[in-house]
């Protein structure tokens, strides 16, 4: 390519590249490749000298390609293109090399990784000779936005949102909101009364213009896209009635908060549940609990009362994932039962104590204090209940390996509460399939990032909230669906939202409208337009994946930024051609 | 079979001083600093658990308690302040009672109004026993030979007999600790040549204390300071009580008596004084983990021992200095604490003077069977069919 000026840029990254790469081999290796105005290596490339030199050198040498050889574009890419931009160069026309997670930090011979570096280095060098300048495009925000679930979640990002001025459409598929909360009497550690916690939030929302709330309906259908949703709210009975009928709303923002269910208990035939009538289920207890009464199905008051953790949870056989709130519900049980009934003694049959939050040990140790008596079980050994015969003074007796005193034990039990485990919802595939996100095999929504991105999914405009993405208690439930709602608050404060250029283009003198791109596109991002007969791409849906530009088989599809000529000019670059 | 889970022992072990135990979560630093733990004999740790969940008939059977001397590394370590050291404790006075037949023990243990009475009753009634019997044949204004107010071939008969039923109630309570132990809590068979093999721990154990001194090792400013102190009040109260059973009579011979009883008199009641002084000051200073909690029975045992070891010098200073008549009466004060004391002991902390010594001697033989039988099955080829 005639006029190109380009400026080759080698990061050291401390040593973590310096370490395995002869980086100054490198850079001499590449200032000797045509067009190549300059090649230096620096320590860190990404630090604000590193970022200056490069706007410095664009501006002095008039560089107008550069290529980075650094870490991945995951990591730097941004802050790579804002240099660019600085310095007046368009942003696109930047390349990086990854030669740190593809090359230093995965080869242990320096000769041969210095060689693969110069191959990278050099590959980048052939595509970004072909680099276009691309311009962002910038889409429209509708402030409405769409909550999902009437839980603790739903309510607190529905409020938060419409606190700002906002209008939410808040849809429930029950006939009142409190979702899974609503369900429980005492809170851990602190021991607040949940309704406390619910009717304040329930009543505000309520009271709140701004909130439109859809009970016993559902979101029938979702299109469009961030920024420009349409979605359908479908009553459930199917009886459109004045207050709860089908109606199609504009919003800007999703958030999805649809909790979980509990595991059912019957699936572990050991505990004899739906058999034994005084085994229940914690959620059982609760209702016990908030109607004032501890008691067996016979009246009695329990004198021994045992709590078997991990039902569902921590197993092979079931869920291998942890539910996390189940160890404090036990000992807030423990502490309930005992307040209740002083007389009764209670045995805490558990795999591992979970106490990892604010106020758990806390909690923890004054459960030990009013003498729960902890025992262990190993993981894969589940304790086995038996009916008592009449000698016994209880109702049961749970048979444990108990593995801190390596003895074969049995506990006396009159009642028997088992802490079932959070599960992701039937519905949650149906859910998925209409916001267009992912779940992972257990069912539950995966985030864009599990660290970095915990609300946001790759559906851009679609967050996650609460129960429905992993177990979890009510304070982090609380947080996501306020992080949620900051998100959304930001971005309809700018009004219009940036899309990234990395999209496909329908080339209309080509393409012969045979609609295999259609159906083969993974964000519904490809229209056919019925007068023209030929298919066209929603910018701002795309991805720019390359799905149809592969499939295309009339090449009519060209993906932006991924053209065929850059890759392939990518390709033998990397084998040395060209 | 499954051990039953008794969740009400805990609050009775709670009588027995065991007040922190269900803080207990297992770490296990309790045995990992305690010099004298092992694989074979895994306490604080596991007596801790067996407690905690009330699995009584594994705890009455194990000698961990005995093999601990207190000297509360593991309550000074434990993260979750459960004290190891005085759960141990609570369970040796709790092992006391189990091996007693009467039940008088948990009754001492569970309630010191009850232990108290009984002390004030025997000691009264030992009072008016020996003044009734000084006045009607003897003389007040003479302390020995004819005529005395209490002789002393009287007072070694007496001795002999509250000694005789002392020594009943001591055999037949260790030969039940034998039995839960040795029969019904061993597993595997025990050679009786072990018996006779392990016979010299008795004695050592007995006079030396030497495990004491090595839970000592491990704390440089101390100087061995407990173990000397506790050695040298066993090894006086021994002495004093050879003295009483069986030289009493030579003891009150008047200024003749012969130089070894005078010298191990004087050694036993240095031994004695410095020992329950130092106890007493313990349990008011608490300056170590293990004097910071006192049971009842603690006191008792202190308070008692003191009076007794008071009132023996006294009366001694009294009749060298021919105050006879204040010796005679502080000679019936003495016997009036000695006589409850003596008889106290099957029932209470002090009978681990024999329990502890015979704990060391069948761990000892466990220890050896338990070995012989691994090797036994190690000798034999396993088949897996």
């Amino acid at each position: 390519m005639k006029n190109c000026r380009i400026g080759v840029y080698i990061c050291m990254c401390g040593t973590n590249i310096a370490k395995i790469v002869d980086v100054e081999a490198v850079a001499k290796f590449a200032s000797e490749i045509p067009n190549v105005v300059l090649a230096r290596s620096y320590k860190y490339m990404c630090s604000n000298p590193g970022q200056e030199m490069i706007s410095q050198d664009i501006k002095e040498n008039k560089l107008n390609r550069v290529v980075v050889a650094a870490c991945s574009p995951n990591m730097h890419e941004r802050t790579f293109r804002n240099a660019l931009r600085s310095a007046g160069l368009n942003q696109y026309l930047l390349e990086m090399a990854n030669i740190r997670e593809q090359c230093s930090w995965v080869h242990t011979d320096t000769i041969e990784a210095t060689e693969k570096a110069k191959a990278l280095v050099y590959a980048a060098i052939c595509r970004v000779e072909l680099h276009e300048e691309l311009e962002n495009m910038s889409v429209n925000m509708c402030p409405n936005s769409l909550v999902i679930g009437g839980g603790i979640a739903g309510m607190t990002a529905a409020l938060e949102l419409a606190d700002a001025g906002n209008t939410v459409y808040l849809v429930e598929k029950n006939n009142h909101l409190g979702g899974n909360l609503a369900r429980v009497d005492l809170t851990a550690p602190y021991l607040y009364s949940a309704r406390d916690l619910l009717t304040e939030k329930i009543t505000r929302t309520y009271n709140n213009k701004k909130i439109h709330i859809h009970l016993e309906s559902k979101v029938k259908d979702l299109t469009g896209f961030i920024g420009n949703f349409k979605a359908t709210i479908n009553s459930l009975n199917g009886i459109p009635s004045e207050k709860n009928k089908s109606i199609e709303v504009e919003i800007g923002n999703v958030v999805v908060c649809t909790g979980y269910k509990e595991f059912d208990a019957s699936r572990i035939v050991h505990y004899g549940y739906g058999k034994l009538p005084n085994v229940i289920t914690s959620f059982e207890l609760e209702k016990m609990i908030r109607a004032g009464r501890i008691e067996t199905k016979d009246g009695k008051i329990p004198r021994y009362v045992a709590i078997i953790h991990c039902v569902g949870s921590r197993s092979q056989e079931f869920h291998s994932y942890c539910s996390r709130v189940c160890c404090m519900t036990a000992l807030k049980y423990a502490h309930e039962i005992k307040s209740a009934n002083p007389d009764s003694y209670i045995s805490d049959i558990y795999i591992d104590m979970h106490a990892f939050g604010k106020g758990h040990e806390d909690f923890y140790r004054r459960s030990s204090e009013a003498k729960t008596l902890f025992l262990m079980y190993e993981k894969g050994d589940r304790p086995v209940i038996h009916k008592a015969t009449p000698k016994d003074d209880c109702e049961m007796l749970i048979e444990v390996n108990e593995k801190l005193s390596g003895e074969v034990i049995e506990i006396p039990a009159d009642l028997v509460i088992l802490m079932v485990g959070m599960e992701a919802r039937e519905d949650s595939r149906e859910v998925a399939r209409i916001v267009n996100i992912s779940q992972d095999k257990e069912g539950w929504f995966i985030e864009s990032h599990p660290k970095l991105e915990p609300v946001a999914t790759t559906t851009d405009g679609i967050f996650i909230a609460g129960t429905c993405v992993a177990p979890k208690d009510i304070p982090d439930t609380v947080a996501q669906a306020r992080a949620a709602a900051a998100r959304i608050l930001a971005r309809i404060a700018k009004e219009r939202i940036e899309v990234d250029a990395l999209y496909s283009e329908v080339n209309e003198k080509l393409c012969s409208g045979c609609r295999l791109c259609n159906q083969l596109c993974p964000y519904s991002a490809i229209e056919f337009l019925e007068d023209k007969k030929q298919s066209h791409i929603i910018s701002a849906l795309c991805k720019g994946c390359g799905v149809c530009v592969a499939a295309c088989p009339s090449s009519a599809i060209k993906g932006r930024h991924f053209t065929d000529q850059q890759i392939l000019a990518q390709v033998d670059g990397l084998f040395g051609i060209g | 079979m499954p051990v039953r889970v008794n969740p009400m022992f805990i609050d009775d072990l709670y009588h027995f001083g065991a007040e922190d135990v269900q803080l207990c979560y297992q770490c296990g630093d309790c045995s990992t600093v305690c010099s004298h733990a092992d694989d074979v004999y895994k306490f604080p740790r596991k007596s801790m658990r067996l407690l905690q969940m009330g699995l009584e008939q594994k705890l009455e059977t194990t000698l961990e308690p005995w093999l601990c001397y207190y000297c509360g590394q593991c309550s000074e370590q434990c993260p979750r302040e459960a004290d190891p050291g005085e759960t141990m404790m609570s369970l040796r006075r709790w092992l006391i009672s189990r091996y007693d037949f009467t039940g008088i023990a948990r009754q001492f243990f569970k309630s010191r109004i009850t232990e108290i009475f009984a002390i004030t009753i025997i000691a009264l009634l030992t009072g008016t026993f020996l003044l009734f019997y000084g006045f009607s044949g003897g003389n007040i204004h003479i302390y020995d030979g004819d005529g005395a107010f209490l002789p002393s071939p009287f007072i070694h008969k007496f001795d002999l007999s509250v000694g005789a039923i002392l020594a009943v109630f001591l055999v037949i309570n260790a030969i039940h600790m034998w039995y839960l132990v040795m029969v019904k809590g061993t597993l595997f068979a025990i050679p009786w040549w072990l018996y006779i093999k392990e016979l010299y721990q008795l004695p050592w154990h007995f006079l030396t204390q030497k495990r004491y001194s090595e839970c000592e090792r491990k704390r440089e400013h101390t100087f061995y300071m407990p173990w000397m102190i506790h050695l040298g009040l066993m090894l006086g109260y021994v002495t004093m009580l050879i003295l009483v059973m069986v030289y009493i009579e030579e003891l009150q011979a008047g200024p003749e008596i012969h130089w070894q009883v005078h010298i191990f008199g004087y050694l036993a009641t240095i031994g004695l004084i410095i020992g329950t002084i130092y106890f007493i000051r313990s349990r008011f200073k608490k300056h170590y983990i293990q004097y910071k909690k006192s049971h009842g029975t603690d006191w008792v045992f202190v308070v008692l021992l003191f009076i007794i070891v008071i009132t023996g010098i006294s009366q001694h200073v009294f009749h060298r200095t021919g105050l006879l008549e204040a010796a005679n009466i502080t000679y019936v004060v003495h016997l009036m604490s000695v006589v409850p004391w003596l008889l106290r002991m099957p029932f209470s902390k002090w009978s681990h003077l024999i329990y502890r010594p015979l704990a060391m001697y069948l761990a000892a033989i466990r220890r050896d069977a338990l070995v012989r039988q691994v090797s036994i099955l190690n000798s034999y080829p396993v088949v897996i069919k």
